[in-house]
């Protein structure tokens, strides 16, 4: 039997049939078709590079150093027609532009350029001003819009204390390169690694971007207040001596700690373009361990030391000075050519003697000598964690150059090359039992929130305890004897001055000389040790009377900050 | 009986019954596919969507970033050593020297220490920013259910 409606429901059930394969098919179609995907950005990726923020740096109570702050890059799409002379108008009142120039760069922009960047680095007042003419121009009758204006925003390195500590920071340039300094020295960590990699443009895989880490934050060794403190007191020094320039280092001599470091000439590092004009020519940007010198009669510090580890002479050895003493030939004379007469070890340093050290180098041998003064690290770079140091030089016998009288004049400072972060590092010996630390900036490092610090290094133990004691009351004594000016009162210093002459291409310069003064303290629990170096200082030419009372205004105020009572006091409160 | 046997027959071999039959089928189909395609719709859209969110909010942590980053650095500024010491000078103050210090001994006193940066609660960040739901299967999770279910240590 054949019903009625048999064709209608044959037909309606194929109309839906049909529909429900016409939708399978949409679907199917939408899911592989590659316009669509162009749309959805589904299957699709876009190079993209990840810029991470580059470390802080910050001193060692927390200060911060070196942070960032947000800049921008104006930038000009092209695809949708600016008007040049509407874009240039705004720039010039903005930023400052040549309109010309920019008239010129949108006109001229190669063919199929979609965009160009008219400035980066722009700082944000210009970028507001930018903003507001964009806003306005929107309601201009004429349609001359800032809509093709876009305006991407990044970080750029800050130094918020702008000069201070700038020697050791180094600084950034907008390439977000370091140089100089810590900022090159530790570029690798504080500015993390740029990644750039292929990234789904489909929103559903945003989960598949890449987690970049950013730059690693750290911790530097240097006091802030300290640091200021000493470079106000170069700063008045190369004011009042006339000294061409100068350096000051404050270290702990237990651990290598730079607290403070300062040379001159020093610079703003948020403006870094002025470098090549505030350091022409071979300026070095820290002269603290990038310019080796011959630092006179500090090294006969280590003399002493090594002559009394070596048993050669002890403190009471009596040595008759008759002012001249020949070796290899040539004679040596004492600082004011005069004879001093009988004079024990301690009067040989009170008195700096360079006849007495000359004798007693060789009394040494070449081959004692010269074996201390390479345990101390003289000729080699101490390795510090700034960037650019100078090894020095440190002749040796059976170097072309080297001269038998090399053996009498080194003794005493003279014909050997040294930077002062060198002199600091060996003279930590004798100040840390006989211990040489190394020198260090990096306190330590922040990674994934936690803080790691750097344990101090001994480097090496030219001489033993005893000596090391030795010599420091040695030369505590013979700043007492002397009532030098870098005492201060209550506080028992070693220290040594150095009054150096100035190698030229003929011999000696006539009339300038270096002058120096490096001593510690407390005399029986170091906590602090200070290099001072003026360099042809004017006003006088003997260290007692320019570098002392230097190194003595860096101890005063380093006992205040550093919280070291006088002797007496911390004495019976260590109930020794 | 045989009356019986043929209204049942031509109930059962009734064309109108079968038609019935295959459209109830077809639609049963029909609707399952739409409910297929709704589903996998709804999810598609979902993910579109957290995806968006998450740009946006990966976004939103570049833009606190240069905020903070700004901030810290204004900060920084306005504490400098020389804005510091202009204010303390202004203020009537003056650099302390060794002889205006007196020194009391203080029980449980300690120096100042160098400063740790680590993030307080460390520990935190040790978590997954997605939980493993998300991405696991359900056999992973159902593994991980077990797993985790599975009695450590006997307990008296």
């Amino acid at each position: 039997m054949k019903r009625p409606n048999f064709w209608r429901y044959l037909t309606v059930a194929a109309v839906m049939a049909l529909a429900g394969l016409a939708i399978l098919v949409q679907l199917v179609r939408i899911q592989s078709s590659p316009e669509v995907a162009g749309i959805t950005g589904q299957g699709t990726y876009v190079w993209k590079t990840f810029y991470p923020p580059r470390g802080e740096i910050y001193d060692r109570h927390g200060n911060l150093l070196a942070g960032n702050k947000t800049v921008y890059e104006v930038g000009l799409d092209l695809t949708v027609k600016p008007d040049p002379q509407t874009v240039a108008l705004a720039a010039q009142m903005a930023m400052g532009m040549d309109p010309a120039q920019t008239i010129s760069r949108i006109e001229n922009a190669a063919a199929g350029t979609q965009y160009i960047v008219l400035k980066d680095f722009v700082p944000p007042e210009q970028y507001d001003q930018l903003v507001k003419l964009q806003t306005a121009a929107r309601s201009d009758p004429s349609g001359r819009n800032l809509d093709a204006l876009h305006f991407k925003a990044h970080l750029m390195r800050s130094y918020p204390e702008n000069d201070l500590a700038s020697t050791v920071l180094g600084f950034v340039t907008e390439d977000n390169h370091g140089y100089l300094g810590v900022e090159e020295k530790y570029d690798n960590i504080l500015a993390g690694i740029p990644v750039t990699e292929l990234v789904p443009a489909d929103p559903r895989r945003a989960i598949d971007y890449p987690s970049i880490p950013a730059g690693q934050t750290i911790v530097l060794t240097i006091d802030r207040e300290i640091q200021a403190s000493v470079e106000h007191i170069l700063d008045n020094a190369l004011a009042t001596t006339g000294a061409v320039s100068g350096t000051i280092i404050v270290m702990d001599p237990r651990t290598g700690e730079i607290l403070a470091m300062t040379s001159s000439p020093r610079m703003n590092l948020n403006n870094y373009q002025d470098v090549g004009q505030i350091f022409p020519g071979e300026t070095p940007f820290d002269r603290a361990i990038s310019e080796a010198y011959e630092p006179g009669s500090v090294v006969k510090i280590l003399t002493m030391a090594s002559a009394l580890d070596s048993g050669v002479v002890k403190p009471d050895t009596v040595y008759l000075d008759n002012g001249i003493i020949y070796v290899g030939g040539v004679p040596i004379r004492d600082w004011d050519g005069g004879a001093w007469g009988y004079q024990d070890m301690t009067g040989c340093l009170a008195n700096s003697l360079n006849v007495c050290l000359a004798w007693v180098s060789t009394q040494m041998g070449n081959a004692s000598f010269y074996s201390y003064m390479q345990r101390f690290g003289l000729g080699h770079p101490t390795g510090i964690d700034l960037a650019g140091e100078n090894p020095g030089r440190l002749k040796l016998p059976g170097d072309s150059d080297w001269y038998p009288v090399d053996l009498g004049t080194n003794a005493f400072g003279q014909g050997v090359a040294i930077t002062p972060i060198q002199m600091m590092m060996a003279a930590s010996a004798l100040a840390n039992d006989g211990k040489m630390v190394y020198p260090h900036v990096l306190y330590g490092q922040v990674q994934n929130g936690r803080q790691s610090n750097m344990t101090p290094q001994v480097v090496g133990t030219p001489i033993s305890a005893d000596t090391a004691h030795t010599i420091t009351a040695m030369l505590a004594n013979s700043l007492e004897q002397e009532s030098s000016t870098a005492l201060i009162p209550g506080y028992r210093i070693a220290g040594k001055t150095g009054t150096a002459q100035i190698p030229i291409q003929d011999g000696y310069d006539p009339t300038n000389v270096n002058v120096s003064f490096i001593g510690w303290g407390p005399a029986d629990d170091p906590q602090f040790m200070v290099y001072v170096w003026l360099e042809k200082p004017q006003t006088n030419k003997a260290a007692s009377v320019v570098a002392a009372p230097v190194f003595k205004q860096v101890i005063e105020k380093l006992v205040v900050l550093l919280n070291i009572p006088p002797d007496v006091v911390r004495l019976q409160n260590t109930g020794r | 009986m045989n009356n019986v046997t043929q209204i049942v027959q031509k109930v059962r071999q009734a064309h109108w019954r079968v038609q019935r039959q295959w459209i109830g089928l077809f639609l049963l189909g029909l609707v399952a596919v739409a409910m297929v395609a709704g589903i996998y719709l709804n999810v598609t859209v979902r993910a579109t969507l957290a995806g968006r969110e998450i740009l946006l909010l990966q976004s939103s942590i570049a833009d606190n970033q240069l905020k903070n980053s700004d901030l810290e650095t204004q900060l920084a500024s306005l504490s400098s050593i020389q804005s510091v010491q202009q204010r303390a000078q202004d203020q009537g103050f003056q650099p302390a020297d060794p002889t205006d210090i007196v020194y009391v001994v203080v029980p449980g006193y300690s120096r100042r220490t160098v400063v740790d940066l680590s993030t307080p609660g460390n520990s935190a960040s040790k978590v997954p920013a997605l939980l493993p739901e998300y991405t696991e299967s359900l056999f992973d999770w159902l593994t991980r259910q077990l797993t985790s279910s599975t009695p450590a240590g006997g307990q008296p």
